[in-house]
């Protein structure tokens, strides 16, 4: 059993709670055991880094730092923490004088950032560690029946400089896992765009006018669903649809499923189980 | 001599460009051209566009000056994404193509279509116009031309890489928010803009700052990155975007906007909880009758879901908060020192 400590992103501790009870269902099935670090905090969601760059070195030092304490490499699940802690350690890494600065002050905590542990997102985990022959092995109900599109979202592809597992401009990860899931991808040309979830409550119109593009080209492609490694794109493409799709004169509907329900899909377990029924759309 | 004729072969072959064609004076609507022609390893698109404009169809228009990537004239999607066609080896592009062996060129999005792959670049300009993209200069006309205008390696160094931008319009064909919004501001423009408020010899730094946080400015940003991926000239621009927002943030007179207040949520709520009060966050954003305008009849479908964030009370803190209340505190100090230093 491989063990990882989880970061807890905030929307999965309230608006999407289906993405780690799901999670918490098949992880002992696919051999991994994500420790829940409850000292984490907010990562600053992508903006305390302009708000106050330091206390954005400082949070998420800490959030790094007790995956150091403890050994491990810290998973993600929320591609926005993703990049916004990835971000951090980036900075950190660079510059002796903030780790300096930022491990003074988190001794008080028996706490020392050193940059030993990765940040990953899950899809990375299951894909490197796991590995899709071991994935493959372990599907119990293949997804042959369902055509689906990959919605990568952008913070787990861009900037490349800092995330860089996938080509942001052709990503193939998440196919991949979908391919040894026994799922059937669909051409998606808006895989690797945005759902608009950073503006949703500064410029809504823009907002849903991107995610209603997204939505579209997945129910003209007759897709069953659409999957996602990031809750926040999921909560626009799920919550917001009704309202996106009618701005933009789109009719019908698509259900947007997280990664970890479409993995808990293939594993055997029920919609049910997995949370699917909290999703606005079903 | 087998070895070296292979290379040869290799090193030539047949290669198709679908060009984009459209002239509004004739068709009706755009259609695609394919020119089929001999290319050799280590030409560029440009050059392979010259050699069909010579050769094969001078009617094809698209914009070329300098053809070494300085001018930023030969801007146009090369297969999806937008990029020079001067610095694109038709080589590399091969492995990229939908369709083995065609190469799809089409103009720039975002931008009104003058003909085929040329694009107006006038509204880009009149935006920087509008954001006073020039430095105006806070030396009195009668001193100019007499007196050096210094500016310390420090000082430059913050904007080095914005000054490399050589408007070739890619990061703006590729912005999200702009094919939502022709109005946004544009990251080019925003790009410029950071590198004018940070010049110490511009003197209407409030003006501009002013102007970028009104609608359709700095904060209708999505942080989708794209711009900044595509860019040719690898500059960071998001940093730039945050560098504005920063700036806004800790200048008198310019919080009192949505997305002002959006980011100095998370920093308020972090400090408190460690965790983002979600439930609260669109009435600190926006006000009362704005949200309950446009969440409420969403809000009812999450109740029934039992989607909603907690309220407030109920949301629980990080475990360890005490302490990190006070870490969080520690570093306020920090910050205030170095604001004290940088002031000096």
């Amino acid at each position: 059993m491989k063990r990882y400590a989880y970061y807890l992103s905030c929307i999965n501790e309230s608006m999407t709670k289906e993405l780690d009870r799901s999670i918490a269902l098949w992880q002992k099935d696919l051999g991994i055991e994500l420790v829940h670090l409850h000292e984490s905090t907010c990562c600053g969601g992508s903006n305390l880094d302009y708000v106050s760059p330091k206390h954005f070195a400082l949070v998420n030092a800490r959030n790094i730092a007790h995956a150091e304490k403890m050994g491990l490499d810290l998973v993600v699940s929320c591609n926005t923490c993703l990049m916004t802690i990835r971000t951090a350690k980036k900075k950190l890494d660079a510059s002796p004088e903030l780790r300096a600065e930022v491990n003074e002050i988190l001794k008080a905590e028996g706490l020392e950032y050193r940059g030993t542990s990765e940040v990953r997102h899950l899809l990375w985990v299951l894909i490197d560690d796991v590995g899709l022959d071991a994935i493959k092995a372990k599907v119990k109900v293949p997804l042959s029946q369902y055509r689906i599109a990959p919605f990568y979202g952008c913070h787990i592809l861009r900037p490349s400089t800092v995330l860089g597992k996938d080509n942001p401009l052709d990503p193939t990860s998440l196919d991949q896992l979908i391919e040894a899931l026994g799922g059937n991808t669909i051409p998606y040309t808006h895989k690797n765009r945005c759902c608009g979830f950073h503006t949703l409550l500064v410029a809504e119109e823009e907002s849903l006018s991107v995610a209603a593009e997204a939505l579209g080209e997945a129910i003209d492609e007759k897709a069953d669903f659409i999957v996602t490694p990031c809750p926040l794109c999921h909560t626009v493409l799920d919550g917001y649809q009704a309202k996106a799709l009618k701005q933009a004169d789109i009719h019908g509907s698509i259900p947007v499923l997280h990664l970890s329900e479409m993995v808990g899909l293939a594993l055997g377990y029920t919609a049910k189980e997995l949370g699917v029924k909290r999703h606005i759309v079903s | 001599m087998t070895v070296a004729a292979d290379q040869h072969n290799e090193g030539k072959r047949d290669v198709t460009l679908r060009v984009f064609r459209l002239n509004p004076q004739v068709d009706s609507k755009p259609y695609y051209d394919d020119y089929t022609i001999p290319v050799e390893r280590g030409i560029t698109v440009l050059r392979a566009l010259n050699y069909i404009k010579e050769n094969i169809d001078a009617s094809i228009s698209y914009r070329v000056f300098c053809q070494a990537g300085i001018c930023g004239s030969c801007g146009m999607r090369i297969n999806g994404i937008s990029k020079l066609a001067c610095t694109t080896q038709v080589w590399d592009e091969l492995s990229k193509c939908r369709e083995e062996g065609i190469i799809k060129i089409e103009p720039l999005r975002n931008m009104p279509l003058i003909k085929d792959l040329i694009v107006d670049m006038d509204p880009l300009v009149a935006k920087m116009k509008h954001y006073s993209n020039w430095v105006d200069s806070t030396m009195p006309e009668a001193e100019m031309g007499k007196k050096e205008f210094l500016v310390s390696e420090e000082e430059f160094l913050r904007y080095d890489k914005a000054t490399d931008c050589i408007l070739c319009a890619s990061c703006v064909s590729e912005c999200s928010i702009l094919r939502a919004n022709k109005d946004y501001v544009s990251p080019a423009v925003l790009l410029k803009s950071y590198r004018m408020n940070a010049d110490s010899r511009d003197g209407i730094h409030d003006i501009r700052l002013a102007e970028l946080v009104q609608d359709h400015g700095v904060w209708d940003c999505t942080h989708c990155y794209r711009c900044q991926e595509t860019c040719v000239k690898s500059i960071p621009i998001m940093d730039a975007i945050h560098g504005i927002r920063e700036d806004a943030i800790e200048s008198r007179g310019m919080k009192d906007t949505a997305g002002s207040k959006h980011a100095e949520a998370f920093m308020s709520d972090i400090s408190k909880k460690g965790k983002l009060v979600e439930a609260t966050l669109p009435f600190r954003t926006n006000g009362v009758a704005w949200t309950v305008k446009n969440l409420l009849p969403m809000a009812v479908k999450m109740i029934l879901k039992r989607r909603t964030p907690p309220p407030p009370p109920l949301v629980k803190s990080s475990k360890g908060i005490k302490q990190f209340r006070a870490e969080f505190k520690e570093m306020s100090e920090h910050v205030k020192q170095d604001h004290k230093t940088h002031n000096k």
